[in-house]
């Protein structure tokens, strides 16, 4: 761990997604104003003591929806990436634990999904179903869970041969132990790498989708829709373009920063670098 | 273009784009601009030249209107095609294509003479012919139109001579001459051998008002030029061009480059952001002018517990309507207490619409049996909190206009929640299997007064437009009598009541009526203002744009 | 070679066929079947979508027997025609019997994103391989450093977001490019040369938005590679040979570093389409995304269809492309030492 946080990048990034989340939680408690109360006498004010972001087109505090945003933002990152690792475990670890038919079954299904444009196919579902929070965490994980697939798959095929697997296969372990004991928590480092890259491309896919209005609904606030709400108004309250896009841009860095920085210190091949 | 609305009569359409969020602000009139800019104030004589470009979000997906059924091909067609009849200045019924018309004393048949010599722009003569086709043609099974059955009332068509075309119907129609106005009259010549729901001539439109179709370049823009043979004469301005830009924050920098001379405005770009950016005011001029929509809150009265009428009041005097039109449209709306454009002969000008009242309205619930029981702040009936959901779809306004009144419910004690959904979705999902309890929509109007089609018990299956269920025999019997009485005052008279008995049921509360906005380039002359009852629109063959103001040609931005 | 192509190009099937059971799937992921979600208030039109919609995907028939027609429609790419647009065929052009040829949406739509698509390759290739090499040769000195930088937040920017504000600068402040569309008015009246650079100009913001992430990873890519190449065992040879360190950089080194740029690049190919929704909503251009973006706001199944099966397609032969690309350049492959 010390090791970790004496890298200046992780620890920047680490410092970032830990500050974010910690706004996230403790946004009633920093909002100045409901997110979701619109005051007409204070349509698209600038910055001011007041208003420290301004107001949007409804009058409402953009400090606070930022704030409230965060949580949506956040929350839409785990629990797609949430959804995407799980699936990627349980079909990684079965593709690479059993091999034969199961694992050339997985793989083609991972090369299938891989080979259809990803946010063709996000939009594609949100077309059928209806566009919602949950609908959008759903089809950002059904969509994104082939990366950890092939990684988990491939940690097991190496793991696999391991003396000390063997040793406890000899021993009479049962497959579920086996995996659950001895492979699953030796690959684990990969799988947060990978996951926390995820998460910075979950919290893109979202804004990116809340600006086509298919993401995240109104008044719900999230930082994609409040960048769209102000996208109107881009050359009038630079402030409601500015802040939800810095706050984006910071987030996903911040991720970035932090998972790249773990697997450059987790793999010694890259360290050296 | 702007006049397009007013002549697609038809459409009774949930006004889903609604008033138009168009894009707000202007930059810095940054140096580059300072440089060019011309003194738009001065006056020149009406000359011909120039082109008009304007932005649309959406492409059409054909030129023939009863097919295509969306605004964006209606606004384009109505450049290109003629109906019998038109809308003039003050909104009396005049003749487009024909010459005049004459109704039977049983007042079952119309015989309207055409203007002689009509031609179609690729020069075949145009004839009562045409106009047999068309009618054939949309009371046709297998045409693939909403706007049908108007015309089926009609038992027979005939054209005795070429300029002479007589329709009977079963009994009286009132709506008739109206709905003829919105007839757009096709080629008989390029159609018959036609499947009209597939052909090419959707994409290659040959008509006979001002303009035709010069290029469609898919995705990109269409462009029209005047049609030298139209029928109406000729207009000043040489093309117009419509830019296809999704994207309405594109469309608001295009308009302040000026790379386009017109779009629609929302409240805050008019009220707000204009007054304060007067380097935008040098170039671009503004209009206002009341149009025939108003926005409502609609219950679901398949629902407990908008059964009630008791509730539905209660709801009705517990909505500050001055406050949506104060916050919401910047006070740029007019209140409204029936179903009918305010001002208009067809408003019942005793009608008021129900005044903010919150006690009234918590006296009614409590009639009704609500009463917060459990001393949660929510009222409540049988152990069950009187909770529902409003719905509506993107729309910054509306929006907005559902967090009003969610607060001001708040305060009786209704705990109201907001939903906003993407316009598919919403249509889809919600409105037509009725799965809703509350829903904040807005109507746009036809100029006759007959709404049989949303009000009238028979119109509540699934894609109808009386999704709200709305079934009152009395008002059924009105809208039946509205429909076959010809004599203006009587009609007055039957849709006064109808709106007194819609007011008092309350099965919608009427919100507002907001202004259409709309930013034109002061290049852009000839457009009167104000705005008269058909609003900036129904001149626009008259606008004209001076040499002096023309664009140079823009091979290069 | 040509055993190796042959193989390739039959590894493909299960993989096509793989991409019809996912469509397949999602067009019965709606409640109900698929007609009765439709964006239009039109009774009679719903009915009639409704109705072609059965027929053209036979939803009225057992599943098997659906698929087995859908697949059929796969293999000769007819998508039928769109709902919202009744009269064009989604995928390629048709004639009427009055000789009346109507374009495909797609047919039209294609060479536009392909165009920019390649336009960004291209951009990748001439701005990240410089990037890349001097990030490497300067590794953690002060150009390393700020190319990481920008790296990082090319990864991290909204691309959207990033488009409005060039939008804003690029057109209306300073009047350097058009803000929208794909070419000016009066383009047909130009001289060719003046058509390439319009076009050109209408085509650099998209390009540039589509291409950033790109751009970044592809930097750090060459970077990383070509850090990796220079510490090994034949460079420190061809080093200790007294080879001149440019020839032992470019000759060698980068080279080798390039190779599994080109597995890069195919794989990279299905993001740069599905990234062109965004890109082309916003700078309304009418390619594949701001097609497939209007079909998903009207519900028009038939080009949501055809559209994702085509750009399925389109990966394939992108990453076909860029296998026969690699086995050309390495003889390795090519022989079957290698897979």
């Amino acid at each position: 761990m010390k090791k970790l946080l004496s890298n200046p990048l992780v620890l920047i990034g680490f410092v970032i997604i830990a500050s974010i989340l910690l706004i996230a939680l403790a946004a009633p408690l920093i909002a100045p104003y409901d997110p979701e109360a619109i005051d007409v006498k204070a349509i698209l004010l600038s910055p001011s003591s007041a208003h420290l972001m301004g107001t949007d087109g409804l009058g409402r505090d953009v400090f606070s929806r930022m704030l409230y945003g965060a949580r949506i933002s956040l929350m839409v990152g785990f629990v797609a990436v949430g959804i995407a690792t799980a699936i990627g475990i349980v079909l990684g670890a079965i593709a690479g634990f059993y091999r034969g038919w199961v694992d050339t079954v997985i793989m083609r299904l991972v090369d299938v999904m891989l080979s259809i444009p990803t946010f063709f196919l996000i939009l594609a579902v949100i077309a059928f179903l209806t566009p919602s929070i949950w609908n959008i965490m759903i089809v950002i994980g059904l969509t994104s869970w082939m990366g950890v697939t092939r990684l988990v798959r491939a940690e097991f095929l190496s793991l696999r041969n391991r003396e000390f697997v063997l040793a406890a296969q000899t021993l009479g372990a049962k497959d579920a132990r086996l995996i659950f004991t001895h492979l699953l928590p030796n690959s684990l480092t990969p799988i947060i790498v990978s996951s926390i890259l995820g998460i910075a491309s979950a919290v893109l896919v979202e804004s990116g989708l809340s600006f086509l209005g298919l993401g995240v609904q109104a008044p719900q606030a999230s930082w994609g829709n409040i960048l769209t709400d102000g996208k109107e108004y881009i050359q009038f309250a630079w402030w409601l373009s500015l802040f939800p896009g810095l706050a984006i841009l910071i987030t996903v860095l911040g991720y970035n920063l932090l998972g790249d920085g773990l697997r450059d210190a987790f793999n010694p091949r890259s360290s050296q670098h | 273009m702007l006049n397009k609305t007013y002549r697609c009569k038809l459409i009774k359409f949930i006004c889903f784009t609604s008033i138009s969020i168009l894009l707000s602000a202007c930059g810095d009139s940054s140096s580059t601009q300072a440089n060019y800019q011309l003194d738009y104030s001065k006056d020149y004589p009406a000359t011909t030249g120039g082109t008009l470009i304007d932005a649309m979000v959406g492409e059409p997906s054909g030129l023939i209107a009863m097919i295509a059924g969306e605004s964006a091909a209606s606004a384009i067609a109505g450049n290109i095609f003629n109906s019998l009849l038109k809308y003039d200045k003050n909104l009396d019924l005049t003749g487009e294509l024909a010459e005049s018309w004459e109704i039977s004393k049983d007042k079952k048949t119309i015989t309207f003479h055409l203007k002689p010599n009509l031609k179609w722009a690729d020069d075949k003569p145009l004839t009562s012919d045409d106009v047999l086709f068309t009618w054939q043609k949309v009371t046709d099974e297998k045409t693939r139109t909403p706007y049908g059955s108007d015309f089926k009332l009609v038992i027979k068509a005939e054209a005795p001579d070429i300029n002479t075309f007589r329709i009977t119907y079963a009994a009286p129609y009132a709506p008739a001459l109206d709905t003829w106005a919105g007839l757009h009259i096709l080629p008989r010549h390029l159609l018959k051998d036609q499947d009209i729901n597939t052909t090419a001539f959707a994409r290659h439109p040959v008509g006979s008002h001002y303009y035709k179709l010069d290029s469609w370049k898919n995705g990109q823009y269409l462009k029209l030029t005047r049609n030298p043979n139209a029928t109406q004469g000729q207009a000043k301005i040489d093309a117009l061009l419509s830019r296809i830009i999704p994207d309405k924050a594109a469309q608001f920098l295009e308009l302040s480059a000026d790379n386009i001379d017109s779009m629609g405005l929302n409240p805050i770009q008019y009220a707000r952001i204009f007054p304060a950016r007067p380097d935008l005011n040098k170039n671009i001029a503004l209009y206002k002018e009341l149009g025939n929509n108003y926005t409502y809150l609609g219950f679901n009265l398949k629902r407990k517990p908008f059964d009630d009428i008791r509730v539905r009041q209660a709801i009705n005097y517990a909505i500050d309507k001055q406050e949506i039109i104060d916050g919401v449209l910047l006070g740029l709306g007019e209140p409204v207490a029936s179903p009918y454009k305010p001002g208009t002969r067809w408003s019942n000008p005793n009608l008021k619409s129900y005044p903010y009242d919150p006690n009234k309205a918590k006296a009614l619930l409590k009639e009704a049996g609500y009463e917060d029981h459990d001393g949660d702040g929510i009222l409540d009936k049988d152990g069950k909190p009187l909770a529902f959901e409003i719905l509506t779809n993107q729309n910054k306004e509306r929006e907005m206009t559902g967090v009003l009144i969610q607060r001001r419910l708040k305060e009786i004690g209704i705990d109201v929640n907001i939903r906003v959904l993407e316009w598919a979705s919403f249509l889809g999902r919600f409105i037509k299997p009725k799965e809703f309890d509350v829903v904040v929509l807005g109507w746009s109007l036809s100029l006759d007064p007959d709404q049989y089609s949303i009000w009238h018990s028979s119109q509540q299956a699934p894609g109808q437009f009386n999704f709200i269920s709305y079934s009152n025999p009395r008002v059924d019997k009105l809208l039946e009598e509205g429909r076959l009485e010809l004599d203006p005052e009587k009609r007055m008279k039957i849709y006064h009541e109808f709106s007194k008995i819609l007011l008092e049921d309350s099965p919608i509360v009427y919100l507002s009526a907001g202004y259409g906005l709309s930013a034109i380039h002061k290049r852009v002359k000839g457009i009167s203002n104000p705005a008269p009852p058909a609003g900036i629109g129904y001149n626009t063959y008259e606008w004209y744009i001076p040499k002096a103001y023309a664009r140079t040609e823009m091979s290069d931005h | 070679m040509l055993k190796y192509l042959l193989k390739r190009f039959f590894w493909m099937m299960p993989l096509l066929v793989g991409i019809s059971l996912v469509s397949f799937f999602i067009m019965h992921l709606a409640p109900g079947d698929i007609t009765t979600s439709e964006a239009s208030f039109n009774p009679k039109a719903s009915e009639e979508s409704r109705q072609k919609l059965r027929e053209l995907y036979n939803l009225d028939k057992p599943v098997v027997v659906q698929y087995g027609l859908w697949l059929k429609r796969m293999a000769t790419l007819d998508f039928g025609t769109s709902f919202a647009s009744h009269q064009r065929p989604v995928f390629w052009q048709t004639k009427d019997k009055d000789g009346n040829v109507t374009l495909g949406m797609i047919q039209e739509a294609l060479p536009i994103t392909l165009l920019i698509n390649v336009l960004s390759l291209l951009l990748i290739i001439g701005v990240a391989l410089p990037l890349g090499v001097v990030s490497a040769l300067n590794q953690n000195q002060l150009p390393d450093r700020g190319i990481t930088l920008f790296v990082f937040i090319g990864f991290a920017i909204p691309g959207f977001w990033l488009a409005l504000m060039l939008m804003y600068w690029t057109g209306v402040q300073h009047a350097w490019l058009p803000i929208s569309g794909l070419q000016s008015l009066g383009h047909e009246n130009m001289h060719w040369f003046a058509q390439i650079l319009d076009t050109l100009k209408h085509l650099a913001l998209p390009v540039f938005i589509s291409g950033i992430t790109g751009l970044a990873g592809i930097s750090l890519f060459v970077r990383n590679g070509m850090l990796e190449v220079l510490h090994q065992d034949y460079i420190t040879t061809a080093r200790s040979k007294g080879l001149n360190e440019n020839r032992v950089i470019y000759g060698h080194a980068l080279r080798n570093a390039l190779l599994p740029l080109i597995t890069i690049f195919g794989l990279s190919i299905p993001g740069l389409i599905g990234g062109s929704v965004i890109a082309e909503s916003i700078f309304a251009i009418p390619g594949m995304g701001k097609l497939f973006y209007d079909a998903v706001l009207m519900r028009d199944f038939p080009v949501i269809m055809g559209i994702l099966t085509i750009g399925a397609i389109l990966t394939l032969i992108g990453n076909l492309l860029a296998d026969v690309a690699y086995a050309w350049a390495d003889p390795r492959v090519r022989r079957g030492v290698v897979q």
